[in-house]
Order: C-alpha cells, then structure tokens, then sequence
C-alpha cells in the first residue's frame, strides 16, 4: 500500500525540476560537508601550533568586532530609521535613501581611504598642520586597529539594520506609536519603552547580516593587521600551505555560524506573533527649530562619513591616477571581473529559477530544499573557499585518468587552477541574493496563472516559458543586478580562489591597497562603487513599487 | 452515460488534520451542469482541484469520461485530464492578448484549426472584436466571458468553474448567468460550478450538492445536501 502511495506521489511531484533541484542542493553542499567532515580527521603538527598559540587570540578578536561592530550598527540603524520613519525634517527625503548609500563603499575600501587620510601625508594631518600650524597627536588617529575596524564596519555596514528597520517602523508600528503619543509619552520614552522592544525582530534581523559580514570579511581586518578566524584562515593556507589546518578552522568558525543561524532563526519565529498583520503608514510629525536643524545634522554627519567624505577623497585620488591606470591592463581587469560575475550570476539566476519553481508548494521537502540552497549566504567566503579548494582538488585527482587520457598529463591540477573554482565558490556564496528575488517573484505572481496553463494542456516546463518566464522578468533583473553586484565586491573568496595571475577589480585594488598604492588603488574602488550604487537604485526601485 | 464518476474521495490538507471532503461519492452524465453550494471552508474549491489534479486525494476514485485520473495507484497530470477551469479570478494571462489567451490551450491543433476554433469562441462569447484587448482592457464580465472561452476552446470532456460571479456586480451577474447557461447549453458541457450564491445555481444549473451541514432550499431544482466537516 505504502509503495503504491509512493508511486502516485511520485507521478505527481517527481519531474525534471525537481530532479535538477536536488542534484544542486547536493552540488552545494559538498565542499560544506567536505569541511565539515575535516574536524573528525587526525589533526597534524601546525593544528596544534594554531590552537596553543593563535586560537585564543584570533577568537578574542572576533567576538570583540563581532559584538561592538552590532551594537553601534544596531544603534545607528534603528536611530536613523526611526528619525526618518517617524519625523519631518529638512532634507528626510534625500536621507530616506541617501543612508543606504555607504553599503555601497565596501568596508575594504573604506578602510584604505580612511587609514590614508588619517595618516601623517593624509588630508586630516597635513591640514591641521599646514593650515593652523597644529600637530594632532598620532595616537589619537591611529586607525589601523580593533577601533579603527569597529569604526568602519559600523559606518558601512549599518544600513543593513536601517534598511530592515525603517519600513517596519514606517508600516508596522502605527498603532503602538500613536498609542503611545496618545499617552502622553515623549519622544525619547517612545524610543526607548516603545520602539527600541518592538523593533526586536528587525534588528536582530540586521544585526545578524552584520555579523555575517564581519565573520566573512577579510579585507578591513588583514589590512589593519587584525588576527580574526577569517584571517587566521588565509594565514594557515597562503603562509603555511597547510590545507587540512585551514579546512578544521574553517569548521569551527562554520559550528560558530551554523549555531548563530539556528539563534537567529528561533528569535525570528518569535517575531511571527510579535508583528501586528494589518499595517498602516506612520504618520510623521513635522518637527521646528532646533530640533530639527538636530535631526538634520545627525543624518548628515552619518552621510559625511558613512560615504561622501570617502566618496570625495576616492575621487580626488583618481583623479591623480586616472591617466596612468586607465589602460589596456584595467580594461582587461574590468573585462574579467564582469564576465566571471556574469557568468556565476547566469548560474545563480538557472539554479535559483528551478528550485524556486520546485519550492512552490507548501511541503517539508521544498523548505529543506531552499534552506539547503541559500545556506552559502550566511557562510564566510573563507569557508566556502577552502570547501571548494579541497572539493576540486579531490574531484582533479579523480579525474587524473581522464586527464591523462586527454594528454594533460597524469597527475595534473586542470580544474582546481581554473576559473571553474571561483565561479562555483561565486554560485554557492550568492546563491541566497538570486532565490530570494526570484522567489519573491514567484510569490506576487500566485499560483493561479501556472494551474490554468497546466490545466489547459501545458506542462510544467512548457507552462514555464509560455507563462511564469514573462511574468518574472522584473524579479529576475532585479535578481541579477542585486547578485552581480555583490559578486563584484566579493573579496575573500575571490583571493582564495582566483587562478594564478587573475585578477578581478576587488582584488587588485585590494592589492594596491596592501602595497601602499592607495591613490592607483582609487579608480577601480570608484568603479565597484558605481556598480554597487546600481543595486541600492534597484532596492530604492522595489521600495517604491510595494509603497505603491 | 456518466462523464465523471467519483468514488469514496478522501482528502484531508496534512495527515494530521481533519479531511475536508470524507468519502464523497458522485456521478454526472454528459451535458449536465451542477451546482456546488456551501460556506467557506467546506471543500468546495477543493474538490474542483481534486478533479483538475492540481491536489492528490487522501484515497478515492476519479474517473473522468471513462478514464481513471487518479486512484490509489495512479495519478494523472492536470494537462492530460481534458479537463477545463474557470477560476475565481479568472487567471487570464496579463501578458497576452484575448486572441492569445483563447489560442494558449489549443496548440495541439493546427493553424487553421487554431484559427477556426477562435473565432468560433469569440463568437460564441460575443466578443468578435476584443480578440486583439489585453486582459486589463476589459470589464470583468468581459474579462470572466474570455476565461469561459479559453476554458471551452480545448473542448474538454469537464468544465470546471470556481465562483465564476464572484468578481461581479450584482447587475451584471442576473444579465452573464443567462448567458452562461446559453453558452454551456450550447457547446453541451458537462459543468461543475462552485458557488456560495443559491441564485447561481438555481439560474444556471440542472441540480446541485451543498456542502457542508445546513441545508438550503433552491427553487426547481434537485439536491444533495452532503454532511462535511
């Protein structure tokens, strides 16, 4: 009986989809089971260097970041959302958006600027010290440290909180906050008793893709000089050539993030029953005088830093290089970033469209499968890249023979010293930005024009082209501006798995960066800037269409 | 001749629910056209998907114009069950034309025979010169007619409507059920209707099924009154 039952469940659910679904949840999973699996092989000589001596102090440092770096994010995010949701100040309508603009530096470049302008030839000294004649004390800039990383993933990264927060606090908190007015309450009791509580979701939220990002990030702390698990990663590969170290690293920190996830998502089932359903916009209060010059002035001094003192500075600097790199080796530069991103964004963009179309059905299955498929966004890229690395490694030994057959020679590398590797390590890292455009695409398009197709004679693939594919073009271009995007900035990832002698436009200007060439390392900063505006345009084009 | 035969129907949303429908038993002959009345949440819908495939009963038999489309061991797809649906809000395709809405279900036939069958349709559903309209150029009885048409133009064995009125204004639905009853009369389709309306179902159908546990009294009309959950 239960075999005849599965057969006719079968029938129904089991097609070309959802066999391609499973083959690329698989597909990505490897190189995370691959890590996984190192913690239970014998550890060598350097593992046990690593944990006598580094480990306690690469972890110090990661907590330190990871929890300052949430608080101050958690702080400037909900501040400035609140400000903007809830009140009517000069210029709000060009901060609504303009606050978004600093995830468009990534923290890496950021952090160069700032080192440099805050260093004894950088803007801020030679000022100082030409124009008033006033040496500022070194110590007080020193930047290149714990405070000066904190400083820069708090600026850069907060919009993540602020992006999640200012629509729940503009659409989601009306009737407690008019409530509260009611009451008699002032504003900063509402902040504090109402808002700051009833935010909780969208800032844990938030605070949560910040983590995410510092736990991943290699950039800000290796130039700082900061040993974190991340670096500490890169270290035992690139100084010690020691793969199987750098694999049982890259599973703890994994344990560490998988746990946070698990946190997270318990915290977030809460925010289900805490979140009022029928919402209704937030009506602001138009505020005069002092108060209002005060709200203006704190936007400001957060836009200033947060990206148009960096902005400037990156231009002035290209503007002294600008001659000198603009040529055919930048244009090959540009030319490899774009099309390694395009083509891991074609990837991300097929995988994502199939299995989301398969997930469409309310099952346990298609939950597993599209947690199992995004699971790369919340893993650090150091991670993923040695996952991948040992996977490719492992997969060009079994294919030695054919190698050999081929005439490549017997014991050849082809695959893990091509740029195969980075895309897949591309794919599995981004896969999450891609199936959430288009799964949201899915949504607002319903069931019902895929049921009538399929009732009026089409097939499932067939009903896809004919139907669902031009419905979900919007989804699928915002999907893919959003993925290329971040694909450009990616850093780590793109150090660790890049073939010899390949460069992308975040790794060379990292490169400068670490060789001190700051000013050549600015026209391609402004570049992945420019490419990264693109996607805070695409989410201000997605916000306006759900206010509409 | 019975057209559908349903045996014994079974479906419940997870295992540990409740079912919807238990044990429902029906037939219908060719041409005729039945009503299903009942609240919300009593299964209505639900069983016009049971029927297109677009759900998989707990246990039970459909047999749809001598064909088993599922059973115990079986189930067949809803594109190889000739069956058509209306549905409530009529689902029409808001990137293509009336004309290509109607031609969507038919490209197992050829040119000519595509041609011929829609302009047949458009006939049928009075609307000769809207074929080049897009879906959001109508009205909504305009709008609900090109579902009907879409649905007939495969000529299927089952029309299956789900509260084709509800997206109407009471004047308009007296004028359409007329023309419904003149439409499906005329292309002699068997037809379920979903409706929680009893003037739906007195105007248009031959008899009717309520669902759920109070009974209704409809005028000239024979009918079931089935105990669901």
């Amino acid at each position: 009986m239960a075999a005849k039952r599965m057969k006719r469940y079968l029938q129904k659910e089991l097609n070309g989809w959802v066999i391609i679904s499973i083959i690329g949840a698989a597909v990505i999973l490897l190189p995370m089971l691959f890590i996984f699996f190192s913690i239970f092989q014998e550890p060598n000589e350097n593992w046990f260097h690593i944990r006598e001596y580094l480990l306690e102090n690469y972890v110090k440092n990661t907590i330190i970041l990871v929890v300052s770096t949430s608080l101050a994010t958690v702080f400037l995010g909900v501040s400035l959302a609140w400000l903007v949701a809830a009140y009517d100040f000069p210029l709000k309508r060009f901060f609504r958006w303009g606050l978004i603009l600093p995830l468009a530096i990534p923290p890496y470049i950021a952090a160069y600027t700032y080192r440099t302008m805050l260093s004894y030839t950088g803007v801020v000294q030679s000022t100082f010290r030409n124009q008033f004649d006033y040496q500022i004390d070194a110590e007080l800039l020193s930047f290149s440290n714990l405070r000066g990383a904190i400083f820069i993933f708090s600026f850069f990264l907060f919009p993540y909180v602020y992006i999640i927060a200012r629509p729940f606090l503009e659409n989601q908190s009306t009737a407690f906050i008019e409530n509260a007015r009611l009451l008699g309450r002032k504003p900063l009791a509402i902040f504090f008793k109402v808002i700051l509580p009833l935010s909780r979701p969208a800032i844990v939220g938030g605070a949560m893709l910040v983590m995410y990002e510092v736990l991943s990030d290699y950039g800000v702390t290796s130039y700082f000089g900061i040993h974190t698990i991340t670096t500490a990663i890169f270290q035992t590969w690139f100084g010690m050539y020691d793969v199987d170290s750098a694999l049982r690293l890259a599973a703890w920190l994994m344990i560490v993030v998988v746990g946070v996830i698990m946190i997270e998502r318990l915290l977030r089932r809460r925010r289900r029953y805490n979140l009022n359903t029928k919402s209704r916009p937030l009506v602001p209060i138009k505020l005069k005088g002092i108060f209002a010059l005060a709200a203006t002035f704190y936007c400001s001094v957060i836009f200033l830093l947060g990206f148009l003192i960096p902005f400037v500075q990156l231009i002035s600097w290209a503007r002294l290089t600008f001659s000198k790199v603009w040529n055919e080796t930048f244009f090959t530069l540009m030319y490899q970033s774009v099309y390694v991103a395009i083509i891991a964004t074609a990837i991300v963009l097929i995988i994502s469209v199939i299995v989301a179309n398969v997930c469409r059905s309310q099952s346990t299955f298609s939950y597993v499968l599209s947690k199992l498929i995004t699971s790369g966004y919340s893993i650090p890229g150091a991670i993923i890249a040695i996952g991948v690395l040992a996977l490719f490694i492992n997969l060009d030994k079994y294919l030695a023979p054919m190698y050999a057959y081929l005439g490549l020679g017997s014991s050849k590398l082809v695959l893990s010293l091509s740029v195969v590797m980075l895309i897949f390590g591309y794919a599995i890292r981004f896969m999450a930005t891609g199936y959430n455009a288009v799964e949201v695409g899915f949504e607002k398009m319903g069931p019902k024009f895929s049921e009538a197709s399929r009732i009026l004679g089409l097939g499932k693939t067939k009903t896809f082209f004919k139907i669902e594919f031009p419905l979900l073009k919007g989804a699928l271009f915002s999907g893919f501006i959003l993925t290329f995007v971040e694909i450009t900035k990616e850093l780590p990832l793109a150090l660790l798995l890049r073939p010899f002698n390949f460069d992308t436009l975040a790794t060379k200007t990292f490169q400068y960066a670490k060789d001190e060439r700051i000013h050549e390392a600015s026209v391609s900063s402004l570049i992945i800037i420019g490419i990264s505006v693109l996607s805070v345009i695409v989410f201000q084009m997605i916000d306006k269409r759900v206010k509409q | 001749m019975n057209i559908v035969d349903i045996q014994n129907l079974t479906f419940s949303f997870s295992k540990k629910a409740a079912p919807v429908i238990k044990d429902f038993t029906f037939t219908m002959d060719k041409g005729e056209i039945v009503g299903v009345l009942g609240s919300s949440g009593s299964g209505k819908s639900t069983l016009l998907r049971l029927i297109a495939g677009l759900e998989m009963p707990t246990s039970g038999n459909i047999t749809i114009a001598s064909t088993t489309v599922v059973n115990e061991k079986l189930f067949i797809q809803p594109e190889n069950r000739g069956v058509g649906m209306v549905f409530q809000d009529y689902a029409l395709f808001p990137h293509m034309s009336v004309k290509d809405n109607i031609l969507f279900g038919l490209s197992r036939l050829s040119k000519k025979e595509r041609q011929l069958r829609l302009i047949e349709m458009l006939d049928l559903v009075q609307l000769k010169d809207f074929g080049n309209r897009y879906p959001h150029e109508l009205s909504g009885g305009q709008q609900q007619r090109v579902a009907l048409a879409r649905a007939l133009a495969p000529k299927p064995n089952l029309l299956l409507m789900d509260e084709p009125f509800s997206n109407l204004d009471s004047e308009l639905k007296e004028c359409i059920r007329e023309d419904l009853r003149r439409i499906l009369k005329t292309a002699d389709m068997t037809c379920i209707m979903v409706s929680h309306d009893k003037k739906d179902v007195e105007s248009i159908c031959d008899r009717s099924i309520i669902f759920g546990k109070k009974a209704v009294s409809l005028n000239n009309i024979q009918t079931k009154v089935l105990q669901t959950c």
